[in-house]
């Protein structure tokens, strides 16, 4: 079974772009741009990571982390973090994040923290050419 | 006009002083009459009276005028002794007549005395003549000179009847004797007349020159003491007009306004030195608060770019995610959707570029440009610009801008300064979460608009307070604030013309308020119809 992954960004190129990205390592891949709607999705359904970026205007990152972690330990939350922000990343790691990434990234340096993130989870991801 | 001056002088002084008043009136009617034109005419003063130059002239006037006094004083005393030696002249005149008119009572009571009353009046005769010059004014001197030679004749014609002892009866003898006798006695009493009339003469000479003598030097007096308050009062009025005009000028330097010091006269002097060296320093201080508002500004850069460069990493990351992609599948792809990628990557390479510039605008170091502008945008740009900030910092501002307001006549960028100072300001004392409010509206005073600043902070205490508008002042740890803000952003508004206060309780929040003047230009007078309600929320 592929691994579920929720994608939360308030900018949706970041989205529009990551998602064929992500897919391509074999996952199915849903995208928001509103953490809202995302978080509504997260109630309903189980994601096995969760990529959100920490600074949104409604919702903060790291609600969407404790929303996360209140659900389900098991999902491993991956956060995206703005320049010089290490005060929320380790606010993010205190309160059980797997990893952080700083934007900008490029699509490789999101997949190689999405692979770590399977392989604690048991799952064995490959770069589908 | 000449003419008459030549015959009555105190005329001509009296013309030449209404000439005088006339012209100083004058004067100052056309500097009124022609306020601006005179701003703009050349400093240059046609011709240099200086105080130094109106003081030694006044004391040289007055010197010369004492002199003056003094050598009348001189004159009118020469003259009152002349008097005096007349008056002693005329006493030895009316001494020696009556001794020689008793030494003839002698010579006719005794018989012997002849002689010395014959010496006496010949001795007379001789100081008489001898003093020609003086008496020919004060007596019939021919008259006198006659007189005197007749009674000698007669003294000698009795001398001579005496002699002759012979040749005569004795009848005859005592006839003409006696007439001699009546002869003598009519000259005699004749000559007495003539002393007496000259004793007057003399004394009355003598009492109209002291008359005289009191007279003028009063005058003269009295004259000196007017002249020398009338100087004095030219020079004091001068020295205190121009310290007027420079406490005046000093005043409105306090407030901020630099103008250059525009005197009311037409010459040059001291002052016009002392103006221009101020000129000088005012020239410096504005070219120094210049230049301490771009480090202020270029300050609030600083904080803001931290702001601005989390803003950026947004386009950045897109124009990296697209790029990479791009790079990746571009064989995949169709046209479209590259087409739809590549516009993704312009978009966003503009998204950047605005906020930059954004931030670029407000950083250069601009000229000042006086325009009409309507308050309510400036502060539109100026949250904009602190966008970033405020979401950083987790507030809520709240933007109310009444309609209809007038415009203001300002420099668009020197009042986003101030703004983004105060704002910025608020800021550090907003806890997250917290609110603050932007009011702009009418001021309570006539013909000013507002803009009111309001925090919930912490507030200022009231050892503080004096000193929040000090440059250099700050209460922000070190590396944090520079201490210029409000001493620049109070420079940039005394500039407007308008003025910062501050009302503030401990605890409860600050509030900034900045008044400004509404233009006055005809022109310019349309008013900013929008009004706006905005909330930014975190």
């Amino acid at each position: 079974m592929n691994l579920k992954i929720l994608l939360l960004d308030d900018e949706p190129i970041v989205g529009k772009r990551l998602k064929p990205a992500i897919i391509k390592l074999g996952c199915d891949v849903e995208v928001f741009d509103n953490p809202a709607k995302a978080l509504k999705r997260i109630d309903e359904e189980a994601f096995d990571i969760v990529v959100t970026d920490i600074r949104m205007d409604e919702i903060d990152g790291l609600e969407v982390l404790e929303h996360v972690m209140n659900k389900s330990v098991r999902t491993k939350v991956i956060m995206i973090t703005g320049y010089a922000m290490m005060e929320l990343a380790r606010q993010a790691m205190e309160k059980g994040a797997f990893d952080f990434i700083a934007k900008p990234f490029k699509p490789d340096d999101l997949r190689n923290v999405i692979i770590k993130a399977a392989e604690t989870l048991g799952v064995r991801l490959k770069e589908q050419g | 006009m000449m003419k008459d001056c030549i015959d009555k002088r105190y005329k001509c002084v009296l013309q030449w002083l209404k000439k005088l008043i006339d012209k100083q009136i004058d004067q100052r009617e056309e500097t009124k009459g022609a306020g601006i034109e005179a701003v703009e005419k050349t400093p240059k003063k046609p011709y240099r009276f200086t105080i130094k130059a109106h003081i030694y002239v006044g004391f040289v006037v007055t010197f010369i005028l004492a002199l003056g006094i003094g050598a009348s004083m001189l004159l009118t005393m020469v003259k009152m002794e002349k008097g005096l030696q007349l008056s002693e002249f005329a006493n030895n005149f009316y001494a020696s007549v009556s001794q020689a008119r008793s030494f003839e009572k002698d010579y006719f009571l005794y018989g012997s005395g002849i002689k010395e009353s014959k010496q006496v009046i010949k001795k007379l005769e001789k100081q008489v003549i001898t003093h020609y010059g003086e008496l020919k004014k004060h007596i019939d001197y021919e008259n006198s000179i006659g007189l005197l030679e007749k009674y000698v004749k007669l003294l000698e014609n009795m001398e001579e009847l005496d002699r002759v002892k012979n040749g005569f009866d004795q009848l005859d003898k005592a006839q003409r004797k006696e007439r001699l006798q009546k002869e003598l006695k009519q000259c005699g009493s004749m000559l007495i007349n003539s002393a007496e009339k000259l004793l007057s003469k003399g004394s009355d000479a003598t009492e109209r020159l002291i008359i005289h003598f009191r007279t003028v030097h009063l005058y003269a007096l009295v004259f000196l003491i007017f002249f020398m308050l009338f100087i004095s009062h030219l020079l004091g009025k001068r020295v205190l007009r121009a310290i007027n005009l420079f406490s005046k000028y000093s005043t409105l330097m306090a407030n901020g306004q630099y103008t250059t010091i525009m005197s009311d006269h037409n010459y040059n002097d001291e002052f016009s030195d002392l103006s221009m060296a101020i000129d000088y320093l005012i020239k410096e201080l504005d070219r120094q608060q210049q230049i301490l508002a771009q480090s202020q500004k270029l300050r609030a850069v600083g904080t803001l770019t931290s702001g601005i460069a989390h803003e950026l990493n947004n386009p950045i990351n897109n124009i990296t995610l697209t790029a990479h992609m791009l790079l990746e599948d571009y064989s995949d792809l169709s046209d479209e959707e590259r087409i739809d990628m590549v516009r993704d990557l312009t978009d966003e390479a503009g998204r950047a570029r605005n906020i930059v510039r954004n931030l670029l605008d407000f950083a250069r170091e601009s000229e000042t440009i006086m325009e009409p502008i309507c308050i309510g945008g400036v502060l539109r740009d100026t949250l904009k610009l602190t966008g970033n900030q405020i979401k950083l910092a987790g507030v809520n501002v709240d933007l109310k801008i009444a309609p209809n307001l007038p415009r203001i006549h300002g420099d668009r960028h020197q009042l986003e300064q101030v703004f983004l100072n105060l704002l910025l300001n608020a800021l550090d004392v907003t806890r997250k979460g917290g609110h603050l409010k932007i009011h702009v509206g009418p001021s309570e005073e006539p013909n000013f608009v507002s803009v009111k600043v309001i925090d919930y902070g912490t507030g200022i205490p009231d050892h503080i307070l004096h000193h929040i508008f000090d440059p250099f002042f700050t209460t922000k740890s070190k590396g944090k604030g520079t201490g210029l803000g409000l001493s620049v952003s109070q420079g940039i508004i005394a500039k407007h013309g308008g003025q910062i206060t501050v009302d503030t309780k401990v605890n409860r929040g600050t509030t900034f308020t900045v008044k400004l003047p509404i233009t006055t230009i005809p022109a310019d007078l349309a008013k900013c119809s929008e009004g706006v309600n905005l909330s930014i929320a975190t």
